[in-house]
């Protein structure tokens, strides 16, 4: 008989598992390396308590760039419409608006920008690049008209304590966090938008020609990835207490950094939730880190940018070993 | 096993100098031999077919002897003297050039360019000397009797522009053993004839091909010896004269052939499929119906609307007028793929690894794609039902994999087919429509495609089957439809068919 398939024998090497978990390791290694620096402070509650509430926005933001890069698309926008959202509520509020219909309306903002991406990448066919770089440039243009240049202070405590209250001694941002990540995560493994998602991401024509409707799947990508960069932008301004038209505007980078952290974190290099929460931790550990051993915060950029490289490259190792 | 079989005699002719030989190259990966003891000895001015089943060690074979992979054993001789190529580079400059269908141009820059790219490009001071640059490329091209303007963006030529393009920097190289992989896939009939020509020319200039292809046809036609390889070992090397495609057959698959074609004779009275004056994108005014049980096939010259007339069929192209009906049921206009396949029509589409299966990803999610209606309630998918159907179509269709999860990009052509099949007959189609089921895909496994499709016929389902390939055409279908620039232009029953009839149909002759 003639096999048809070349078996594959998986080896165990150590080599291999380096390159294999190569990112993950990378996650532990951080945190051993910090916690010889500085055993007396890293790992303690208070600072691991910090790390989480420090990643708790940029968690959402990257889950929601986790979405449409699954879909194959990137958005650059995110950060820029979390912005603004955060922006609208606060201006909303400090109007006389109550809490509630000012939320809303910011949630609906950052709906609308992600359907409008939507409709431009999906049905009008313009590259994700192009076409998120637009709308980037043109929120950030209202975001600042609707602060006025400013950042809007004295918002209401109630909405202040959606970002700073703590539950168990524990900030209410990372428990919207942790069950954001949780139901992206399901929605991206259990159910039939996620799956074709993911079909999509793989290949355009193959879906579509299984009977899957692949501008609708881009399109809802893009306007879930919106709204869910909105909720990010208001708990940002109620942390802060305040709204600007640049407040979280380092999510923009550190998001789409994060998700190709975790796509080299799956054999198979897809986008993928769990993999993008483990970049997000990266980035967290290391900026948290730096911090402690005073290292300034330029740096920790230029870190950030070598520990990208680095993960890509592991990765593309692990691809040319076939 | 072996023992059926002529042994190899790589014997070199007394009178041809053999310019290229292989002498019993190993090569393993992971523990797993793909070249054991494979032999090719080729002489200047020969054009010589490499065959073999897919896996039997062929595109092995030939990254080993333009030095992508290093052998684990064995040797090479060029001219007589060993060689040992470090890298493609080495290879290139020994007079070793392989050319594979997708990698050979740059669309973005010129023809010129292109042809010589891996010469020095001539200059004064660094500026491009443009004339001299197009004198050169040009002499390449006549030296292929290709009038080709050299000004023109690769990426803008037709495919058998490109291969004589591909052609021209190889001689610009001055390659003189020259492998081909599958030249002809992208290629129509008339291209394909000039492609012949020009090989034919290169042979008579003393430059020896190397011609690695699926169709047979094909190598009967152009070629002047032929090698065959099985399981990474060379089994046969003799003059084409000598050699039948009943030999060549057995040779490969191991077996005898068999009757490649299972009996026809399933076909119904009932009417499954009926279109009334279809137009659309190189589509004109078709009206056809078609049986439960039948198998229909279609053919015409390429660019003659068979591949657009299933797109239209399956809703994945949009149609100006007419009407698709299902049973009684008449489809909405340009129904769009989803609503197609609740009427009951499948789509086996022609390119199988752009088109018809995600490579990247499992067998399991891959059969999902098409199902996930099926395999989910309330939106939730069940993984369970997935294995379901997936173990099903497995079994059903003989799918060799190790496992449900592994990815499809991994399997032989033949098996990647059958998942794209197994994702769609788990719709339960009443018309299954396939374009080229068989390309690509190795002997043994095509009389598996042909018996599957007559056992779905028999069991009522309504298969049109797109082929360029007139003996499949003729083998496999009950009835055949000819298409010439978008219309029909002849029917025959296979019963009664003959290739020569088809061929005036196909070129619109109405016999």
């Amino acid at each position: 008989m003639t096999s048809t398939t070349v078996p594959v024998q998986p080896r165990t090497s150590i080599g291999k598992f380096l390159v294999q978990g190569g990112t993950t390791i990378a996650l532990l290694a951080l945190i051993v390396f910090f916690f010889a620096m500085r055993p007396d402070v890293f790992l303690t509650f208070t600072n691991v308590r910090n790390i989480l509430f420090q990643v708790s926005i940029l968690a959402i933001v990257a889950g929601a760039q986790t979405l449409v890069m699954v879909v194959g698309d990137f958005d650059l926008s995110l950060a820029a419409t979390s912005s603004l959202s955060g922006a609208v509520v606060a201006s909303l509020m400090l109007g006389g608006m109550p809490l509630a219909p000012a939320i809303l309306i910011g949630l609906i903002v950052g709906l609308l920008i992600g359907i409008g991406n939507g409709l431009l990448v999906a049905y009008l066919n313009l590259s994700a690049f192009v076409a998120t770089l637009a709308t980037m440039t043109s929120v950030i243009g209202l975001a600042y008209l609707v602060t006025q240049g400013t950042t809007l202070f004295n918002l209401p405590p109630g909405f202040n304590a959606l970002g700073q209250g703590r539950l168990l001694n524990v900030p209410l941002p990372v428990y919207i966090a942790i069950l954001i990540g949780v139901i992206l995560w399901a929605v991206l493994r259990f159910t039939t938008t996620g799956r074709k998602w993911y079909a999509i991401g793989g290949n355009v024509e193959v879906s579509r020609l299984s009977g899957i409707n692949v501008r609708r799947g881009r399109l809802m990508a893009f306007a879930a990835a919106g709204l869910i960069s909105a909720i990010a932008g208001i708990l940002l301004a109620a942390r802060l207490g305040s709204g600007s038209a640049v407040q979280g505007s380092d999510n923009l980078l550190f998001s789409v950094a994060a998700v190709f952290l975790g796509m080299t974190v799956i054999k198979s290099g897809q986008a993928n939730l769990v993999g993008t929460m483990v970049g997000v931790a990266i980035i967290g550990v290391m900026s948290n880190g730096l911090n402690i051993l005073g290292v300034n915060s330029y740096v920790q950029q230029v870190v950030t940018g070598l520990i990208i490289i680095a993960a890509v490259t592991l990765s593309s190792l692990k691809t040319r070993e076939r | 096993m072996s023992a059926t079989v002529p042994a190899a005699a790589p014997a070199p002719h007394p009178t041809a100098t053999p310019a290229f030989e292989a002498h019993d190259i190993f090569k393993h990966f992971d523990g797993v031999h793909a070249l054991s003891g494979a032999r090719l000895s080729v002489r200047e001015g020969e054009i010589h077919a490499l065959l073999g089943e897919n896996g039997a060690g062929k595109s092995t074979l030939v990254k080993v002897l333009t030095g992508i992979y290093a052998p684990d054993g064995g040797r090479i001789l060029r001219n007589g003297e060993e060689v040992t190529f470090a890298n493609v580079r080495v290879a290139n400059r020994a007079g070793i050039v392989a050319l594979y269908q997708e990698l050979s141009i740059i669309p973005s820059i010129s023809v010129a360019e292109n042809i010589m790219l891996s010469e020095r490009l001539p200059s004064r001071g660094g500026i491009v000397q443009w004339p001299s640059l197009r004198r050169r490329a040009k002499e390449q091209l006549d030296r292929l009797n290709q009038n080709i303007p050299l000004r023109m963006l690769a990426g803008d030529l037709s495919p058998v522009q490109q291969t004589m393009v591909a052609f021209a920097r190889a001689l610009a190289n001055d390659a003189r053993v020259l492998i081909l992989d599958e030249p002809t896939a992208s290629l129509t009939d008339t291209e394909i004839r000039d492609l012949f020509t020009v090989l034919r020319s290169l042979r008579d200039q003393g430059v020896a091909i190397v011609y690695v292809s699926h169709r047979l046809e094909e190598v009967f036609e152009l070629c002047d010896r032929l090698t065959i390889m099985r399981n990474g070992e060379t089994m046969l090397t003799k003059d084409v004269a000598d050699s039948n495609i009943d030999e060549v057959i057995s040779t490969m698959v191991g077996r005898s052939a068999g009757e490649l074609y299972p009996d026809r004779g399933t076909a119904t009275a009932e009417v499954a499929l009926r279109v009334e004056h279809l137009d659309g994108r190189r589509v004109k005014d078709v009206s056809f119906t078609a049986h439960k049980g039948e198998v229909l096939g279609i053919g015409g010259l390429a660019g003659s609307g068979r591949s657009e007339l299933l797109r239209i069929l399956a809703g994945a192209q949009k149609h100006v007028a007419g009407t698709i009906s299902v049973g009684d049921v008449a489809l909405p206009h340009s129904p769009g793929v989803a609503r197609a396949l609740d009427a009951g029509i499948a789509l086996v589409p022609e390119e199988r690894r752009s088109q018809g299966v995600i490579l990247s990803a499992t067998i399991r999610d891959n059969i999902a794609l098409a199902n996930i209606g099926a395999v989910s309630s309330a939106g939730i998918v069940s993984g369970g039902r997935i294995s379901d159907i997936t173990k099903r179509g497995m079994s059903d269709l003989q799918v060799k994999a190790r496992s449900a999860r592994q990815a499809v990009g991994e399997l032989s052509g033949g098996n990647q087919q059958k998942v794209v099949l197994a994702k769609m007959l788990a719709r339960n189609p009443k018309v299954l429509l396939m374009d080229e089921p068989t390309r690509g895909i190795d002997v043994g496994t095509k009389a598996e495609i042909y018996r599957l499709i007559r056992a779905l016929a028999a069991s009522g389902t309504t298969v049109i089957a797109v082929s360029s390939e007139l003996p499949e055409l003729i083998g496999m279908s009950d009835r055949i439809l000819i298409m010439h620039e978008g219309q029909i232009s002849g029917e025959a029953r296979s019963a009664d068919a003959d290739e020569e009839l088809l061929l005036a149909y196909c070129y619109g002759k109405n016999a």
